[in-house]
C-alpha cells in the first residue's frame, strides 16, 4: 500500500508553542463544512476547550489540560486528530477497502464503499474513526489530512492558520530533522519525537515538554506496524481457508459419494427383489 | 416440458438471480481491490479565507486568532462565526501589545487584559462581551432589590448609534429615562465618582510631590491598563495610584453612604454599571472589590457583599432597550439623573480627560486659587494622538509635567522609557483602548475595525458639552440634598462632592476614604514570561 505514497507530507507539532486559541479546529469546520452542533446531543460545542471529544462532525480538537510541570500546574493544549500512520492498521482490516493512501502520505477514507462494520474503529491505536451513530445509514468519519489541499501543494487547514507555528507542515524527513534539531538545541524538550516510530511511524509528528502520557497520548504502542504485528498470523488466513475448504470439499465429495453409492446399491436390492 | 415453461414464466429463476448477484458481487470486490473506482472524498467540502489557500512554501501574514479563555470573565466567543480573519490578533498584538509579547509555553492563564479591542475588530461578533443581562433582568424583577444603576461618561455618546442617531450623537437624557423604563430604581452619573476620583488621585499626586512619593504617577481609572502593568511591568506597580476607578469607588459609596441616605439596607442595594468596556467586568470581579477585602465588605463586616454586582456594556445595554421597550429611542423625553456630576468627569471618557480635569483641580488644591482659563481648554493633552506631553505652570510648584497615552502598545513605549530613566514627568495618564473610553470595549460597533472618524465625532460632543459646562443632575434618588443644573466644569466645585466628604469621608485620603476609595494591585508576572 504505502508503495504508493511518493511523496509523504508530514505535521510537525511543537506542544510548547500552542496558545490554546482553536484556530486549527475552527479551520477544519470551514474547509470541510461541518457544524458545531454535537451529533448525539445536538448542542452547540466548541471544538476546543477542557472536555472535548472527536466525533463524526469534529475531526480534530485541542483540549486544554492543565498538567504538573516541576511541581506547578500548567496550562497545555494538545491537537488531536488522526494521525496517519504510514502503515495504516484502520486500511488493513477493511475488507471494503474503503480506506487508501493518497500520494502524499494522507489516509483517505471512502464513505462510499463503508459498509459500517466498525473494524476500523478497534484496530486504529489512536481511537481516531468515530461512527455516525445518529445516522440510519451509519459511516465512519476521520481527518482525511486535507488530501485534496496536499495535492494542490497546500498545507492543510489546520496547519495553515495556525498563529504561533506550533503546527508546521513540510516533508516526513525534513520534519523529523527539524523535529531533533529543536530537541537537541533545547534542554526544555523531552528527547522523543512522538510518532516518529510509534506503530511503524506516523504522518504526525510531535514534540513536547511534558510527558506525553500525561497529555493523553498512548504511549504503549509497538514500534513495529500494526499489519506487519499482526502479519505473522493473518498471513495464514487464505492457506487456512483455502485448506479448510478443500477438506471440506473433500469430506463433502466423499459423503457424497457414499451415499450414491448406498442408494445405488439400495436400487440394486430393489431390482433383484423384483427380478 | 410443461413444468419448465411455467417457471420461465415466473420470470427470473433461483439459479439466475444468484448467479447475477454473484457476478456482481466479484465484480464489485474486483474494481475496490484494484482501485479502478472514483474515490468519494468527505473533506475539502467547505471554504477558508484565500489567505490560507496558497502553496505551503508561501508565508501568510495574517492567521489564526487570539487565544481566549473559555472562563473569560469580560469576552466570549462563538467559534460557529469565526471566520479566522486574524483582525483579533491584529488588535491584540499590534495595538495593545498583548499577543506575542510573553515567552511560549504559557504558564498557567491566558493572558488578556480584558480590553475588548478584539470583540471591536471582530467583523462578525464571534468575540463579544460575556453577558450580564439575565442576571440584571433577575434583579430588576427581584422586588426585595434596590436596583442602582451609574453610566459612565463615554455611554452618552455611544449608545445613540445603536439606534441610528449618528456618530457620537449625544443621547444622555434620553439614557436615563429608558433606564427608568427598564425598570432600574435608581440612576445615578459615574461623572460624580469620576469626580470623587479626582479629589482623591489629585490629592494623592499632590502629596507625592510634596512630600516626595514614588513619581511619576500612573492613573489607575483604566482596569485593562492595571492589569497590563501587573503583567508586564511589576515593578512600575507602586507608581499606579492607589485609587480605585471611578466605577468601583461609586460601588463602595452606593452601598455605604448613599445607602444610608437612602434608608435603605446595603444588602438591598443591587449595583449594577453601564460601561463603554468590558474589563470593568473584570474589574469587578477582582477580590480587592468583594468580600470583606472590598469596600463595603469591610466597611459592614459582611464576606457576603460584592462592591459592584453586574457591569454591562453599552452594546448590552441596547440589547436590553431593544428587548424591552418599544420606543423611538432618538425621540424619548430627556431625563435627569439622580446626582450630580461635572463636565470634567465627563471628559474622562477621552484620552487625556482625566488629566486635564485632575489639572483643573490640583491647580486650585496647590493654589487655593480658580484654574486660569487656559487649564479648562487643555490642547496639548486632548486628540488621538497616541502619546502626548504638556507642562502646565503652577504657581509654588514649578511646571507640572505630564504624559496622556492611548493604546496599550503606546503604554509599553512610556513604561520602557520610565524603567530607562528617561521619563520627564509628574503624572501619566494611560487609557488601554486608542481615543480611551468614547473607542472602549463595549462601545457599539459603528465601523469595524475602529475608524477615528468615529473616535473623533464622540470626542467633539464631549468637549463640547465641557465647553458648554452644563450638567444634568438631581438630588432625591441619590439621597444627596444638592439640586444642581447649571454650570459646573470642576469636580472639587460639584456640591455633592462637598455633601460626601463634609457627611461621610471627612477628607481626601482619609481613613474610610482609604477603605472605600483605594485599592491595591497584584504581581501577576509569574503569570508569563516577559518577552
Amino acid at each position: 500500500m504505502s508503495s504508493k505514497v511518493t511523496d509523504q507530507k508530514s505535521v510537525l507539532v511543537d506542544l510548547t508553542k500552542c496558545v490554546g486559541c482553536g484556530s486549527c479546529t475552527v479551520a477544519c469546520k470551514l474547509w470541510n463544512a461541518q457544524s458545531f452542533q454535537n451529533p448525539q446531543t445536538n448542542e452547540y460545542e466548541n471544538a476546543h476547550g477542557v472536555d472535548v471529544q472527536l466525533d463524526s462532525n469534529t475531526w480534530t480538537t485541542v483540549e486544554h489540560k492543565k498538567v504538573n510541570k516541576d511541581g506547578q500546574e500548567v496550562w497545555r493544549f494538545v491537537k488531536r486528530q488522526c494521525m496517519h500512520c504510514l502503515e495504516p492498521a484502520c486500511s488493513s482490516v477493511c475488507f471494503a477497502h474503503a480506506f487508501h493512501q493518497t500520494e502524499q502520505g494522507a489516509v483517505q477514507y471512502d464513505p462510499s464503499v463503508c459498509v459500517g462494520c466498525r473494524y476500523c474503529m478497534i484496530a486504529c491505536p489512536f481511537d481516531i474513526p468515530k461512527y455516525e451513530w445518529e445516522k440510519v445509514l451509519p459511516s465512519v468519519m476521520k481527518c482525511q489530512f486535507c488530501s485534496s489541499k496536499l495535492e494542490d501543494g497546500e498545507a492543510p487547514a489546520c496547519a495553515s492558520v495556525c498563529p504561533t507555528d506550533a503546527l508546521m507542515f513540510g516533508n516526513r524527513d525534513e520534519l523529523l530533522a527539524k523535529a531533533h534539531e529543536i530537541i537537541n538545541n533545547d534542554s526544555r524538550y523531552l528527547n522523543h519525537v512522538y510518532g516518529e516510530k510509534e506503530v511503524g511511524g506516523t504522518s504526525w509528528l510531535y514534540i513536547s515538554d511534558v510527558d506525553f502520557g500525561e497529555l493523553g497520548f498512548p504511549t504503549n504502542l509497538p514500534e513495529k506496524s500494526i499489519p506487519e504485528n499482526v502479519h505473522g498470523f493473518t498471513r495464514f488466513t487464505i492457506p487456512i481457508f483455502a485448506v479448510g475448504a478443500a477438506a471440506w470439499t473433500g469430506v463433502s465429495l466423499y459423503a457424497k459419494r457414499r451415499h450414491a453409492v448406498a442408494h445405488e446399491g439400495h436400487h440394486a436390492e430393489e431390482h433383484h427383489e423384483e427380478a | 416440458m410443461e413444468k419448465h415453461k411455467e417457471q420461465e414464466n415466473k420470470g427470473m429463476s433461483r439459479r439466475r438471480f444468484l448467479s447475477v448477484m454473484a457476478g456482481a458481487g466479484v465484480v464489485g470486490a474486483a474494481t475496490t481491490m484494484t482501485g479502478c473506482r472514483p474515490v468519494s472524498d468527505p473533506s475539502g467540502i467547505g471554504w477558508l479565507p484565500n489567505q490560507y489557500r496558497n502553496a505551503s512554501a508561501q508565508p501568510v501574514q495574517v492567521k489564526g486568532r487570539v487565544p481566549l479563555d473559555p472562563a473569560n470573565v469580560s469576552l466570549v466567543r462563538n467559534d460557529e462565526k469565526c471566520i479566522l480573519c486574524g483582525q483579533c490578533l491584529e488588535a491584540c498584538e499590534k495595538v495593545q501589545s498583548v499577543f506575542g509579547y510573553y515567552e511560549l509555553p504559557v504558564i498557567d492563564e491566558f493572558i488578556c487584559v480584558h480590553c475588548g479591542q478584539c470583540s471591536l475588530w471582530c467583523p462578525t461578533g464571534a468575540i463579544a462581551e460575556r453577558s450580564d443581562v439575565e442576571n440584571v433582568w433577575r434583579a430588576i424583577q427581584d422586588p426585595e432589590t434596590v436596583v442602582v444603576v451609574q453610566t459612565a461618561p463615554a455611554t452618552r455618546v455611544g449608545i445613540g448609534e445603536e439606534f441610528g442617531m449618528g456618530a457620537g450623537a449625544w443621547a444622555e437624557g434620553q439614557m436615563v429615562t429608558a433606564l427608568r423604563m427598564l425598570g432600574f430604581d435608581v440612576v445615578v452619573d459615574t461623572n460624580f465618582s469620576a469626580d470623587l476620583t479626582i479629589m482623591e488621585e489629585g490629592s494623592e499626586l499632590v502629596e507625592r510631590i510634596t512630600h516626595g512619593g514614588v513619581l511619576p504617577q500612573f492613573t489607575s481609572c483604566c482596569p485593562g491598563w492595571v492589569k497590563f502593568v501587573e503583567y508586564y511591568y511589576p515593578e512600575l506597580i507602586p507608581n499606579l495610584s492607589s485609587a480605585r476607578s471611578p466605577m468601583m469607588m461609586h460601588g463602595s459609596t452606593l452601598k455605604t453612604y448613599n445607602a444610608q441616605k437612602l434608608g435603605v439596607p446595603y444588602e438591598k442595594i443591587v449595583n449594577v454599571a453601564i460601561m463603554p468596556c468590558v474589563a470593568k467586568k473584570f474589574e469587578a470581579s477582582r477580590e480587592q472589590f468583594a468580600g470583606l477585602e472590598g469596600g463595603a465588605g469591610k466597611y459592614y463586616n459582611d464576606d457576603t457583599v460584592k462592591d459592584m454586582d453586574y457591569v454591562l456594556s453599552v452594546r448590552e445595554l441596547a440589547d436590553m432597550i431593544r428587548e424591552k421597550l418599544d420606543v423611538d429611542f432618538a425621540n424619548l423625553p430627556e431625563g435627569q439623573y439622580d446626582q450630580i456630576g461635572s463636565t470634567a468627569g465627563l471628559i474622562f471618557g477621552n484620552t487625556g480627560g482625566v488629566m486635564e480635569a485632575a489639572v483643573r483641580s490640583a491647580y486650585t488644591l496647590i493654589t487655593g486659587n480658580e484654574p486660569p482659563a487656559a487649564l479648562l481648554d487643555l490642547q496639548p493633552v486632548r486628540g488621538l494622538e497616541g502619546i502626548k506631553y504638556a507642562s502646565v505652570p503652577v504657581p509654588g510648584v514649578g511646571d507640572v509635567k505630564v504624559a496622556v497615552v492611548s493604546g496599550l502598545a503606546n503604554a509599553r513605549q512610556v513604561c520602557e522609557d520610565i524603567k530607562a530613566g528617561k521619563a520627564d514627568f509628574h503624572f501619566l495618564e494611560v487609557m488601554a483602548c486608542p481615543g480611551g473610553c468614547i473607542s472602549g470595549g463595549g462601545q457599539p460597533k459603528t465601523a469595524v475595525p475602529p475608524q477615528n472618524w468615529v473616535r473623533e465625532a464622540r470626542t467633539a460632543t464631549m468637549y463640547a458639552h465641557d465647553k458648554a459646562g452644563v450638567i444634568n443632575g438631581s438630588a432625591a434618588g441619590a439621597g444627596q440634598m444638592t439640586t444642581e443644573k447649571g454650570v459646573l466644569n470642576l469636580s472639587h466645585k460639584n456640591p455633592q462632592i462637598t455633601e460626601i466628604y463634609a457627611d461621610f469621608l471627612h477628607e481626601p485620603l482619609s481613613h474610610l476614604a482609604h477603605d472605600l476609595c483605594h485599592t491595591h494591585y497584584v504581581d501577576r508576572s509569574d503569570s508569563l514570561i516577559r518577552k
